[in-house]
């Protein structure tokens, strides 16, 4: 597959609704027309990349993080209705 | 108080071992704030130092030495895996600046995203580290 190819996908990607994967889909774009340009090196690009994916874990453990506190409210006011009852 | 959460437990599609994770979710610490407000503001600062090479290579060595303390300081924190797991990811961000210095110089573009990729991943880690339960 070519580089336009791929960059095709990225672009079917940012419909995806899931925030996560559009943002990831935006940088790599953003980042493969700045490689295009010469703006980066081909380490530098690769080194960016993998920042995505690491990025991409960060906000994923955030959401886990994220949805537990969700519970933790819920249960606590649970328990504190529970007790005055 | 067991059977409310045994109840939760029976109706929530999460497994017993989340609930108790969060039930039992680690209270706010103002060091592990601390730390990951410095790593952002830090972050915030060396991007605009990037031109200066010499002093952008003292920058790298600087904020992963804080991301390594951020990780390690995380990493015997009970029921703190999703903030160790994205600690690491964090680290492994900056490592990868830091080596780069320490093997070729470094363009200014790239050490502008790295330091935007670092102040980034921060800020989203502090906004819930704030938000533990106090």
């Amino acid at each position: 597959m070519s580089v336009e190819q791929h960059q095709h996908s990225l672009l079917e990607c940012l419909a995806s609704g899931d925030p996560i994967i559009v943002n990831a889909a935006q940088q790599a774009n953003e980042l493969t027309e700045m490689m295009k340009r010469g703006e980066l090196n081909k380490d530098e690009f690769m080194g960016l990349m993998n920042d995505i994916g690491r990025q991409a874990n960060i906000d994923s453990h955030i959401n886990n993080f994220e949805a537990k506190q969700k519970l933790n409210v819920a249960i606590n006011g649970l328990i504190n209705i529970a007790s005055l009852i | 108080m067991i059977r409310l959460l045994l109840t939760l437990a029976l109706i929530t599609p999460l497994s017993g071992c989340v609930l108790l994770d969060a039930y039992l979710m680690t209270k706010y610490d103002p060091n592990e704030y601390k730390l990951i407000t410095d790593i952002r503001s830090q972050a915030h600062k060396y991007k605009e130092e990037c031109p200066n090479a010499e002093q952008s290579k003292t920058n790298a060595k600087h904020i992963q030495g804080q991301t390594e303390l951020f990780m390690m300081y995380s990493e015997h924190i009970p029921r703190n895996k999703d903030v160790q797991a994205a600690s690491n990811e964090l680290n492994e961000i900056a490592k990868d600046l830091n080596d780069r210095y320490n093997k070729a110089p470094v363009s200014v573009i790239f050490c502008k995203l790295k330091f935007d990729n670092i102040e980034n991943s921060a800020k989203r880690m502090q906004s819930i580290i704030g938000s533990r339960p106090r």
